[in-house]
């Protein structure tokens, strides 16, 4: 994974030549940053190896790889805890959540960007305060709401709650995708007699495209860990895979080795959307903390 | 004089009446276009988040006897009266004032240093970046499961301690008073430095390199490249990661909270996010702990304003 300094182009080589650092600086930044890189990777290390060795192995060899790869933690977690149907409702309601924030953000986010009115500037300004509002203060009142409305235990309740909970960071973030597409194409289709749909369909859909997906990937991730809306809403059916493996949590005695095995299983998917799209997280993260 | 004027109407006032009105017939359509395309969204957005923020207030001025289904009463701010009496809201305010003078110092200084050195792009600076932002994409749940396998007894962490011969500084982490808040700390500042370095290490990387330049002509080092130019250039974006930050160490960690410690031993983890959780959905004292969500409510609204004045002031 180390980069050969003679692949970076030129220009930026040169500017890594005019900023010195002393040798001092130098050893100091590099020896603390690896540092931390050790400390970031243990943790994740060891809860990785310990999902494949049985407790007494894991306290006692703490950091040795496992002897052989043995799955049976992860069969047990599975017996525990039914891991694949909280993998199903995890999946449901994450899929289910992404499509209604699309849905519903994507034409609100192109009214206020492109509809010239008067509403525009309210609109954008609720869920600009949107973006205020602190969700975790909200359990009990959500909750009660959720009862009324009989959704209590029903994934679908998560859905509504997760989709409302991204939908100013998506309106705005869609919105100003949508803003600088120029407007001359949109005026020679109109010219062709394009109506509403037909524009957003073949002019403004294939352009916001890449905004989409880091609405979509960023989406993905706060839904997949979601803990405390997910532990009220959901019962032992229908739980989510954090309430999942938090259950392998409780009891008296306490399995390491099946709780990491619960906690390595739940983060695979994560980890996979991070390795294909690491650069998008980090800039769209960017991105969204500039705009709170 | 108003003979003069009518006599410059601008012609447009004069038009067809036909354009007239294709223009306010248009602005008409406009208008309910825009309606069709923004409802779904508002209903969905204040049914689920604008109806339970009313309701919140609503909930912390009743009395409740005992559950959420039981009777109340209404008790106009007694709840707040009996919490500002309490000593326990005042112990967890505290926890929480010392969970975030410790925390933010120590996550938010080290995150600059971290941002900064990357920006000087020595090899591997790459994949350093990816490690470092990794911890953010760990979920609440995974996170706690992930520490309590370093924090107890036998765990990690006291296992490292007797290795290298230090085991008489060897704790039960998540079950003494002295340790219990320090390990939810703990477990903040690993997963904060990277996250917040590799969002100011891309914030560093537009300043021009002419700065660092003009800087260094006049003689600067390393150590003040980085405190006199970069910081005080980054300075606004620091504080609304600050804020953000601040934010996720008063609400966000709770569930850290409730998986590891459940707020213990005794009282000496509850933090006031924690002890609103406990109220709701545990002791049951519905009216008191929404006086707390309506406290946190406006804390946070508070930091996220600030956070919007610091940015406005950045885009004007």
């Amino acid at each position: 994974m180390v980069e050969n300094p003679m692949n970076t182009p030129l220009i930026s080589r040169l500017s890594h030549r005019i900023r010195s650092s002393s040798p001092a600086f130098d050893i100091i930044g590099t020896l603390l940053t690896l540092l931390y890189a050790v400390l970031i990777i243990v943790p994740v290390y060891y809860v990785f190896i310990s999902s494949f060795k049985d407790n007494s192995t894991i306290f006692n060899h703490l950091l040795a790889l496992p002897s052989k790869w043995d799955l049976s933690n992860f069969i047990r977690a599975q017996q525990t805890v039914d891991l694949f149907s909280a993998f199903r409702s995890s999946s449901w309601v994450a899929g289910l959540s992404e499509l209604a924030t699309l849905l519903l953000a994507y034409p609100v986010a192109y009214a206020i960007a492109r509809i010239p009115t008067k509403l525009s500037g309210l609109t954008e300004a609720i869920f600009a305060t949107g973006f205020l509002v602190p969700n975790f203060a909200l359990l009990l009142p959500v909750f009660l709401l959720i009862v009324k409305m009989g959704l209590l235990h029903n994934p679908l309740a998560l859905v509504l709650v997760y989709a409302a909970h991204v939908l100013p960071k998506s309106v705005i973030l869609l919105a100003s995708v949508l803003r600088v597409i120029p407007p001359e194409l949109q005026e020679s289709a109109e010219m062709d007699g394009a109506n509403i749909f037909q524009q957003i369909w073949y002019i403004f859909l294939p352009l916001s495209v890449a905004g989409m997906v880091t609405v979509v990937i960023l989406n993905f991730i706060s839904f997949w860990g979601e803990y405390f809306f997910a532990l009220i809403l959901t019962n032992n059916m229908t739980r989510t895979l954090p309430i999942a493996i938090s259950a392998l949590h409780t009891g008296r005695f306490i399995d390491y080795g099946i709780l990491s095995a619960g906690a390595v299983f739940s983060m695979i998917p994560v980890y996979i959307v991070f390795i294909l799209f690491s650069e998008r997280i980090m800039t769209g993260t960017l991105a969204g903390a500039v705009k709170e | 004089m108003s003979n003069f004027t009518k006599s410059f109407t601008p012609a447009s006032t004069f038009l067809p009446n036909k354009k007239a009105g294709y223009f306010q017939k248009r602005a008409r359509r406009n208008v309910i276009t825009f309606l069709l395309m923004a409802a779904p969204a508002l209903i969905w957005f204040l049914t689920m988040v604008g109806w339970p923020t009313i309701d919140m207030f609503f909930i912390s001025l009743f009395r409740w006897n005992g559950g959420i289904l039981q009777p109340k009463t209404f008790a106009w701010f007694s709840n707040y009266i009996e919490l500002f009496k309490s000593t326990d809201f005042f112990h967890a305010v505290g926890i929480s004032v010392v969970q975030v003078l410790v925390t933010l110092p120590l996550t938010m200084i080290p995150a600059f240093a971290l941002g900064y050195y990357l920006t000087l792009r020595r090899p591997g600076y790459r994949a350093l970046r990816i490690i470092f932002f990794s911890p953010a994409l760990i979920s609440t749940a995974v996170r706690a499961m992930m520490f309590y396998g370093i924090f107890i007894p036998d765990g990690l962490l006291n296992g490292l301690l007797r290795l290298i011969g230090l085991s008489q500084f060897t704790h039960l982490w998540m079950g003494e008073p002295q340790t219990a808040l320090f390990s939810v700390i703990l477990i903040d500042i690993w997963g904060g430095i990277g996250y917040n370095g590799v969002l100011l290490f891309t914030f560093l990387s537009s300043i021009s390199k002419e700065l660092y330049e003009a800087a260094e002509l006049d003689g600067a080092g390393p150590w003040a490249l980085m405190w006199r130019i970069a910081f005080p250039l980054s300075l606004e974006f620091f504080g609304i990661l600050t804020m953000l930050e601040f934010l996720w160490v008063v609400m966000g960690t709770a569930g850290i909270i409730l998986l590891l410690t459940k707020g213990g031993p005794g009282t000496a983890s509850t933090t006031l996010g924690y002890l609103m959780y406990d109220m709701a959905f545990h002791t049951r004292l519905l009216g008191k702990s929404q006086a707390i969500a309506v406290i946190l409510f406006i804390v946070g609204m508070a930091a996220m304003l600030l956070i919007r004045r610091l940015t406005r002031k950045q885009y004007d």
